[in-house]
């Protein structure tokens, strides 16, 4: 399989960076590890003319307990001993990312903005013409919700809910200059699945920021695919949690990806058990009702139905977990 | 009574033999098609069929043919003729001829510099249809239809073959019965998905010949087809077999690229290389069948056998392939392990627009065992009877022949059972282990090599072996058999050094080559070990009496007194007295020059005088019987099958390593297609192919594998050797399937078992009020 | 600086210890480098897509799937393919316990779990049954089951002092 043709570019600063992007936008795609966009290009999924490498901008490089930079390829943070310990719910997504042979290229940028998936989609060229395009690329109507407006592709990354669930931050440059968007807000909820961020044209992701209480946090990540190694999530669920010295809860975040076209954070149903004794039926009843909220379509392997059910399964044992009441299989 | 005589023991045969070429294979070195480069090689694409089922009314290439760089662009007209693996089902071609039959089905062929300029040209090409009706559900393929999808179709169904067969008297049996069970089995397409993409070259040269090589595991069938569908004498022909990077059947009928790349070089006068990509493979599929079978099964109080009753409706996809021998198989092969006294079978391939399918591991054995195997579970379980009593009770003996006129000789079924059962601990186990977790038994049985060849002239041997041994020392090996990764090249050398006596680096098996390599009808029905083995073992034994002869000349014993030693011929009893090989190969030389020597295989006659008699015929079959244990996550689904006891009757298991190599892949391959794996198929449509949505189990999906190899040397194979190939994966499924059960109460009859269903099944049962090891 | 690489610039590259200068347009993949303009055919071409592992092989040291790498994202940095990790006589200790082990069967993926078992062997020799089997999972094998390849690595691993 061969690429057409593009101009490949390789900045070495971030401002040289955008400035390059503000002139290119909007034909072209920043090239990350490649892992996600290549496949894409491959299959001649909204390939665009120009490819600005971002492997030489060092400034995008670096872990520390505070910043992981964009660039950082998943490997590397897997073997960072400081951040695994600091973060082990982090770490525990990120392990699950793929195979290893993809995370020795991936990065944390590039899997925060990792296309959304669909059947539909993540088709050859000859597939996809033959069925008729679709929304997302190349064509004008949706074949999972048939209409012409939205596209309901699934979100697949299974970074961003362990990342939200801390409250973890996106530093993000672009032409107006820098700005820090919580991994948690930067995704579109209300948006058409297409455009699916809050990003502007030409903004490059440079670091992920931690907060302090990131580190004061017990946190997990429970993901649901057919097979351990290569599947993208059919379900991916984070939790993070706090307890006071009494045994009260202090902090409590839950997000759900794999479900819908960005990942969900519950905070509407998570707020109100701050402040109380971790019970069972407690965590039992948020289960049930986030498995009420999420809508899975059925775009991906496993049915929309059993993924919908498996979300009170996952969210009950993670939220357990991180509780200290874990119930069920780890 | 005489103490039995204690099998023989060899050199080689019997020991664990790395394979021979594995230090190529390990570097990098051994050469598959696609690292093959001819000089000014074209490369070809195909344009594919978007639309399921369609009348062609007009094809417009003058666009793609005037782009530069594009050598050749071909439709179906230039070479019409009809060819398959059967001789009496020819109904695919080269390229679409007047219609398409499925998404995928092969439009146009175009050659041209390089990749992306064959892609442009394909884009270039302007196709007008009549769009068809699709036909996606064998059931209604069944009833006359609108537009049949093949002319050949029986009276306007899309029905491609029907097999009925009774055997004694079902109704009267299940009249009698004590119990009787019924299983409704449906399982999904499954597909070989060998790493090694399919790949041709093909040289048309001045001289009027053409040279193919090509990723197949039958390289005899290829060689016709490309004769009879080219119109050019086998004779000009020569066809190539590289390193072949897995088939499973996949690669087993001549397959249309490979025929539309030797058209194309025969266009263009170049050399040709047609590479296919994953979607590619996926679409040509020829995977295992997606059927429904109906099953039941009566028993007497004592929980004997007294007949089956089965219906299989199979889909076959756009073209024939096998399909009549697995319209066949999904019947016949259930007339093992068990004695079956009364057998009705009504079985139906129907013709869809979908990807054809064929032959894949374990051939038309698979699904029908599952059937029976969950059957039997249950059946024990009415019966308050151990799932292993009931199957040694009904175990058929050795030397018998079933209803159906199967000839048995070996079976080992009894030993495997013994094993399987004392090795897993079975007695301490079942229905004994706690909720979620359970041990299941799975039997098996196929075919050492298909008794009757197809689409060969059927007074030939089926297997010739040539070999040649020169003053250096060498013995070279020539054979059509095609090694795709199974061990057969490891395998022949190794008989050919046991009976001659040496080294085994002595003997070079030399790549297939039709050119020089004597016919053998390649790898497909596991017959290799088998037909290849005795023809192998014939040849050696021929060249080997060649040196006893020029050593008795030598040293002056009679040649009956002489008999080879290591490196060595030497005297019987008298192992002071010998001659080296060397001296005694030179010796044999003097007359002649290099020794030549010939061994051929055929299987002897057998099969009763019915129609359809021959299907499942083998000179011999294997037998299994496995325990498996899994794991089950009851609320999300997710299990896993912790180990597997796999007692297997190979009889001999000739090479150790290999036979494990085998038995670990199909339970691997198995498992694949229990758990996850399968052609997603919305309409016509094939939604996933790709190796990321087709669910091949990954290493931590493996269980543990003990290989219990308890089989007794077979009369007839190879110093005892039966098939390893193929068998080995079908008691993998129902031994898991009957697991699940054990661990959770629900009896899958429906795969692949993904996890939604086995929280669906546990559900129901649930709804249903039964509880399950005290739970509910 | 803003240099647009196109057409068939040349790059400079190190392949198995040898430094190279080759004509190379910008959406060359690394595995069509190394197949089609270099020869080096041990590196198998299974999927194209990251699906599969066989084109494994190692940058910097470092196992990456040479089809999701584009050839000039590697100017500047070591490729060591299959041909760079075999002596020049005999087999290396991995090469040589695949053979022995009969963790090779056709042989196709052989190549990219060499690759992915060297640069384990080398960073983690004591690798347990689990981590090899974890290493291991982005390789894909149709023959073996894997058993006999975790046998291999896992037999190496323990001659290694
Ligand atoms: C077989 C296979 C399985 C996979 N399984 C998973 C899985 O299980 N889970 C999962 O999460 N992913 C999976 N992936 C997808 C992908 O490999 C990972 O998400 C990876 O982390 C993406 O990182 P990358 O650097 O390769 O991204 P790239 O492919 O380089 O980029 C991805 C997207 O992000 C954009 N981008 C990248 N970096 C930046 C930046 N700094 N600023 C702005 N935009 C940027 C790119 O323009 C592109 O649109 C899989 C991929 C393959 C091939
Ligand atoms: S959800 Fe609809 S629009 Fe979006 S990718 Fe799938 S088919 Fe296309
Ligand atoms: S060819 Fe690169 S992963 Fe399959
Ligand atoms: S040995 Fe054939 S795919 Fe691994």
């Amino acid at each position: 399989m061969h690429l057409d043709p593009f101009e490949l570019h390789r900045p070495t600063s971030v401002e040289e960076t955008v400035a390059l992007a503000g002139r290119l936008a909007p034909k072209f795609d920043y090239l990350a590890g490649g892992t996600d966009l290549l496949p894409n290009y491959k299959m001649r999924l909204n390939t665009r003319p120009n490819l600005i490498a971002l492997e030489d901008v060092s400034e995008l490089r670096g872990v520390s307990l505070d910043r992981v930079g964009a660039m950082t390829r998943l490997a590397d943070l897997e073997a960072h001993g400081g951040f695994r310990s600091a973060y082990p719910g982090v770490l525990e997504a990120v392990v699950e990312v793929a195979t290893p042979l993809v995370r020795a290229s991936g990065t944390l940028g590039g899997n925060l903005l990792v296309e959304t998936r669909c059947f539909f989609f993540n088709q050859s060229f000859p597939w996809r013409e033959s069925l008729g395009f679709c929304l997302k690329a190349d064509g004008d109507r949706c074949h999972v919700v048939p209409q012409k407006e939205k596209c309901y592709a699934t979100f697949s990354g299974d970074l961003a809910p362990s990342l939200s669930v801390l409250d973890a931050e996106v530093e993000v440059a672009g032409p107006d200059g820098r700005r820090r968007v919580p991994v948690t807000t930067m995704y579109d909820a209300a948006g058409d699945g297409i455009q699916r961020h809050h990003l502007k044209p030409g903004e490059l992701l440079v670091a992920v920021h931690f907060p302090p209480a990131a580190r004061t946090l017990r946190a997990t990540y429970r993901k649901l695919r057919v097979r351990p190694s290569f599947d993208f999530p059919e379900l991916g669920v984070a939790a993070a949690a706090r307890l006071t010295a009494d045994g009260t809860i202090d902090h409590l975040a839950l997000s759900v990806g794999g479900t819908e076209t960005f990942p969900k954070r519950f905070d509407e149903l998570t707020g109100p058990l701050v402040g109380s004794r971790p019970t069972l039926p407690r965590v039992r009843e948020l289960a049930a009702e986030v498995q009420k909220r999420v809508r899975p379509v059925h775009n991906t392997f496993l049915a929309a139905d059993y993924r919908k059910k498996m979300t009170g399964v996952f969210v009950r044992r993670a939220v357990g977990q991180v509780l200290g009441i874990g119930e069920g299989r780890p | 009574m005489a103490a039995p005589e204690a099998p023989p023991t060899y050199r080689l045969i019997g020991t664990r033999i790395p394979y021979i070429e594995g230090p190529l294979k390990v570097t990098g070195r051994a050469e598959y098609t696609d690292d093959i480069k001819r000089p000014g090689q074209l490369i070809a694409r195909l344009l594919r069929s978007p639309w399921p089922h369609a009348r062609i009314r007009s094809i417009d290439v003058s666009a793609a043919r005037a782009m530069p760089g594009v050598a050749a662009v071909l439709t179906g007209e230039k070479y019409p003729t009809p060819f398959g693996v059967l001789p009496i089902t020819h109904d695919e071609t080269a390229i679409a001829v007047g219609k398409v039959r499925y998404i995928g089905d092969i439009v146009a062929a175009v050659a041209a510099v390089d990749e992306a300029t064959a892609d442009r040209a394909l884009q270039a090409i302007r196709v007008d249809v009549e769009v068809l009706p699709e036909y996606t559900d064998p059931k209604t393929g069944v009833e006359k239809v609108a537009e049949p999808i093949h002319a050949r179709g029986l009276n306007g169904t899309n029905i491609q073959k029907e097999v009925v067969q009774h055997f004694g008297d079902v109704d009267a049996a299940f009249a009698q019965a004590h119990a009787s069970v019924r299983v409704r089995g449906s399982y999904a397409g499954v597909t070989h998905a060998f790493t090694e993409p399919m790949a041709t070259i093909a040289e048309a040269t001045p001289d009027g010949r053409l040279t193919v090589w090509s990723a197949t595991q039958v390289p005899h069938y290829l060689h016709r087809a490309l004769s009879e569908v080219l119109g050019i004498p086998m004779h000009r022909i020569r066809v190539i077999k590289p390193e072949v990077g897995g088939g499973f059947g996949g690669k087993s009928d001549p397959l249309p690229h490979e025929i539309a790349c030797a058209a194309l070089s025969l266009e263009t006068g170049r050399p040709v290389k047609i590479l296919f990509d994953r979607e590619d493979v996926f679409v040509t599929n020829h995977g295992r069948h997606p059927t429904q079978n109906d099953v039941r099964i009566a028993v007497d109080a004592g929980g004997k056998i007294l007949a089956y009753d089965i219906e299989a409706l199979i889909d076959g996809g756009a073209w024939s392939s096998f399909g009549t021998v697995t319209t066949y198989y999904n019947g016949v092969l259930s007339m093992g392990p068990y004695r079956v006294p009364n057998f009705r079978y009504r079985g139906r391939r129907v013709y869809t627009t979908k990807p054809p399918s064929g032959a894949m591991r374990a051939h038309g054995g698979t699904n029908i065992r599952y059937s029976i195997e969950l059957g039997l579970d249950e059946l024990a379980e009415q019966l308050h009877l151990d799932p292993f009593d009931l199957r040694e009770r009904n175990a058929l003996p050795p030397h018998s022949t079933t209803v159906n006129q199967f000839r048995i000789t070996s079976t080992s079924f009894v030993k495997c059972l013994k094993a399987a059962r004392e090795r897993s601990g079975w007695d301490d186990k079942f229905r004994k282990l706690p909720y979620g977790r359970g041990v299941g038994l799975g039997c098996g049985f196929y075919i050492s090599g298909s008794n009757s060849p197809i689409h060969f002239t059927p007074k030939m041997p089926q297997c010739t072996v040539h070999l040649k041994a020169d003053m250096d020392g060498g013995i070279a090996v020539h054979c059509m058999q095609a090694d795709i990764g199974q061990g057969s090249n490891t395998l022949l050398a190794v008989i050919v050094a046991e009976v001659v006596g040496v080294d085994l680096d002595r003997v070079h098996v030399v790549r297939v080559d039709s050119d020089v390599s004597p016919v053998d009808i390649g790898s497909y029905s596991s017959r290799v070990t088998f037909m290849m083995g005795n023809a192998a073992r014939r040849a050696g034994e021929s060249l080997r009496d060649q040196l006893l002869a020029a050593a008795a000349r030598v040293t002056g014993y009679p040649p009956e007194k002489l008999v080879v030693g290591h490196e060595k011929i030497e005297v019987r009893h008298r192992p002071d007295i010998s001659i080296s090989y060397i001296d005694a190969l030179h010796a044999a030389m003097e007359r002649s020059g290099a020794l030549l020597a010939s061994g051929a295989y055929t299987s002897p006659p057998m099969g009763g005088d019915f129609k359809g008699a021959r299907a499942g015929t083998a000179p011999a079959y294997s037998f299994a019987a496995y325990v498996a244990e899994v794991d089950v996550d009851v609320e999300t689904g997710i299990y896993k099958v912790e180990k597997v006891w796999a007692a297997f009757d190979c009889g001999r298991a000739l090479n150790r390593l290999a036979v494990e190599g085998q038995i670990e892949g199909s339970i691997h391959m198995g498992l694949g297609q229990l758990m996850g794996e399968t052609m997603n198929y919305r309409g016509s449509r094939l939604m996933n192919p790709s190796l990321l949505e087709y669910k091949i189990p990954t290493p931590q999906q493996m269980p543990q594998v003990e290989c219990l190899l308890v089989g007794d040397d077979d009369p007839e194979g190879p110093f005892g050797g039966k098939e390893a190939g193929e068998g080995p994966l079908i008691a993998t499924l129902p031994a898991a399937g009957n697991a699940l059960y054990d661990a959770v109460g629900v009896r899958f009859h429906e795969l692949p078992i993904t996890p939604e269903k086995v929280v669906r099944g546990i559900e129901l049962r649930q709804q249903s009020g039964k509880s399950w090891k005290g739970v509910s | 600086m803003d240099s647009p690489m196109s057409g068939r610039a040349s790059i400079r590259l190190t392949i198995n210890g040898t430094a190279m200068e080759l004509g190379c347009p910008p959406e060359r993949i690394l595995l069509d480098l190394l197949r089609e303009d270099l020869n080096l055919t041990g590196t198998k071409r299974g999927c194209d897509l990251g699906t599969c592992g066989c084109c494994t092989v190692l940058l910097d040291g470092r196992p990456v799937l040479s089809c999701l790498t584009l050839a000039r994202l590697a100017i500047g940095h070591d490729v060591t393919t299959i041909e760079g990790v075999t002596p020049a006589t005999g087999l290396s200790p991995l090469q040589k316990a695949f053979v022995e082990h009969g963790a090779t069967q056709c042989g196709f993926c052989t190549p990219g779990f060499i690759m992915t078992g060297t640069a384990l062997l080398r960073d983690h020799p004591d690798a347990s049954r689990e981590e090899i089997e974890r290493a291991i999972s982005g390789n894909l094998c149709r023959c073996t089951g894997y058993l006999k390849i975790v046998e291999a690595i896992q037999a190496v691993g323990k001659e290694t002092p």
